[in-house]
């Protein structure tokens, strides 16, 4: 493998923003649910990892990004609610296609929304990885810098938290 | 196994088929597998990479020129350390530029040297020295006539374009217009160097060199020259010489019709009445003299008209 050496270069640089840049965009999205807040962050994030570049080891930048992106994240005060969009493929595997239940497949969806929304914003994070990035939980965990048994917690309950919700609504 | 966390463990694909089987006997978690396929299929806003990439390639370029900005102040620093540098440099340069002290015609003036030997210099002559310089070498150029009474101390030397004349301290005069060259001591020793000789001229005596030619060493018997006495003393020079001596110290101009300018002179002439002056020339010399005006003289052979 060829192992790149300075994150300065533009090549090694530009690989780094395709490979990261949309994994951290949705990080930064499911903690504050605004685009327009997270594009800014995220463009905070790869320029000072640019002016630092020299500083910066290429096997670990994407924890820097992470950690900068993060940190940008807890100054800023204005968080939004998350909003998340339903995929509508999403019932192309069953034969169930009826009237009634598609109806009921929005229904639940948009409960199932609110409920991910009033998640904490450290459960959702976790949980949102895992479920929309498909990040397991090792991964999850060194990306937030906590043992992989705290995202354990966090998921399941999150779980707990969105299935209680659910259902009293 | 704790059931929330035996949820967790099923949500990462991280479950034993044992595990598995007993999840299922509870009650909730036909609501959990709900749950697990709905969020799969959510999906977050896109994100725009191309656009945002220029965003951030704008915003590096911004902070590079704003970096150049940040760098002004620095640069208007070194704008006024240049301008001081300048004036320090000239209050220098003008600090070490010789001294010039000149006379014109008819004017004398007497001064003193920073080690306070005097200096008389005659009409329509220039000293220049370094003042800055003085205690270090006791050095002066001279064009014209001038007299020292020079202070005892280090070597003293005037330079001329027709030689040195170095002393430690003495009494004596410098005529130096042209190609004349007239060494007068009256105290004390000179040296006189000129065109590869030197010689020791001891006081109450006169050197004469013309076109760096000795001419004569004679005695004299004043004891300072006389044109600090407002008159001017000649021995055996040309009429030319005395010519220029008359334009030096009367602003008059002189010209000569039919006479022979390389006629010697011997004599006296006084520097307060040019029809007196010009009489003491004509006399023994058998010539006559008209004034024109103001400044025009002419000179010319008695009997000639």
């Amino acid at each position: 493998m060829n192992q790149p050496n300075n994150v300065c270069e533009v090549n090694v640089y530009n690989k780094m923003y395709n490979e990261h840049a949309s994994a951290i965009w949705r990080f930064i999205y499911f903690k504050c649910g605004n685009s327009a807040q997270a594009d800014d962050l995220v463009q905070d994030a790869f320029i000072k990892l640019f002016q630092n570049c020299a500083k910066v080891a290429p096997e670990k930048a994407k924890s820097y990004l992470y950690t900068v992106a993060n940190n940008a994240f807890l100054n800023e005060i204005a968080h939004s609610k998350v909003v998340l969009k339903h995929q509508n493929q999403v019932t192309s595997h069953t034969n169930k296609e009826t009237p009634q239940y598609l109806l009921e497949e929005k229904e639940f969806s948009e409960k199932l929304q609110r409920a991910i929304a009033d998640l904490t914003e450290s459960q959702r994070t976790a949980f949102l990885m895992n479920r929309i990035d498909g990040k397991k939980y090792k991964e999850i965990a060194v990306i937030l810098n906590i043992s992989v048994k705290a995202v354990e917690k966090r998921i399941s309950k999150a779980l707990a938290s969105l299935r209680k919700n659910i259902e009293n609504i | 196994m704790n059931k929330d966390i035996l949820l967790a463990k099923w949500l990462n694909n991280d479950i034993s088929i044992k595990e598995l089987e007993e999840l299922k006997t509870f009650p909730a978690y036909v609501s959990y597998m709900k749950i697990a396929e709905a969020t799969t299929q959510f999906t977050t806003p896109d994100f725009d990479l191309k656009s945002n990439f220029e965003a951030i390639s704008k915003r590096l370029n911004n902070e590079k020129e704003a970096k150049v900005v940040q760098l002004n102040p620095y640069a208007t620093f070194l704008k006024i350390a240049a301008v001081f540098a300048v004036v320090f440099a000239s209050y220098l340069y003008v600090d070490s530029l010789d001294t010039t002290i000149e006379t014109q015609v008819a004017e004398k003036e007497t001064f003193f040297l920073p080690d306070n030997s005097e200096v008389v210099l005659n009409a329509n002559s220039e000293i220049k020295f370094n003042e800055k310089n003085w205690s270090n070498s006791r050095a002066l150029s001279l064009k014209g006539e001038a007299y020292f009474k020079v202070s005892k101390g280090s070597k003293f030397s005037v330079n001329t374009n027709n030689g040195i004349v170095e002393v430690l301290g003495t009494q004596f005069n410098i005529y130096n217009r042209e190609n004349s060259f007239y060494i007068n001591c009256f105290e004390g020793l000179v040296s006189v160097s000129y065109n590869d000789t030197i010689i020791e001229l001891p006081a109450g005596h006169q050197l004469k060199i013309e076109e760096s030619q000795f001419i004569s060493h004679s005695n004299i018997n004043n004891d300072s020259p006389a044109w600090t006495t407002n008159e001017s003393n000649f021995e055996n020079v040309t009429l030319a010489l005395v010519l220029k001596e008359i334009e030096s110290q009367y602003p008059v101009k002189i010209t000569t019709k039919n006479i022979n300018i390389n006629k010697r002179f011997s004599g006296t002439l006084t520097h307060n009445n040019l029809n007196l002056a010009l009489k003491s020339i004509c006399d023994p010399l058998n010539l006559a003299f008209i004034i024109n005006g103001k400044e025009d003289v002419i000179l010319y052979a008695k009997g000639s008209k």
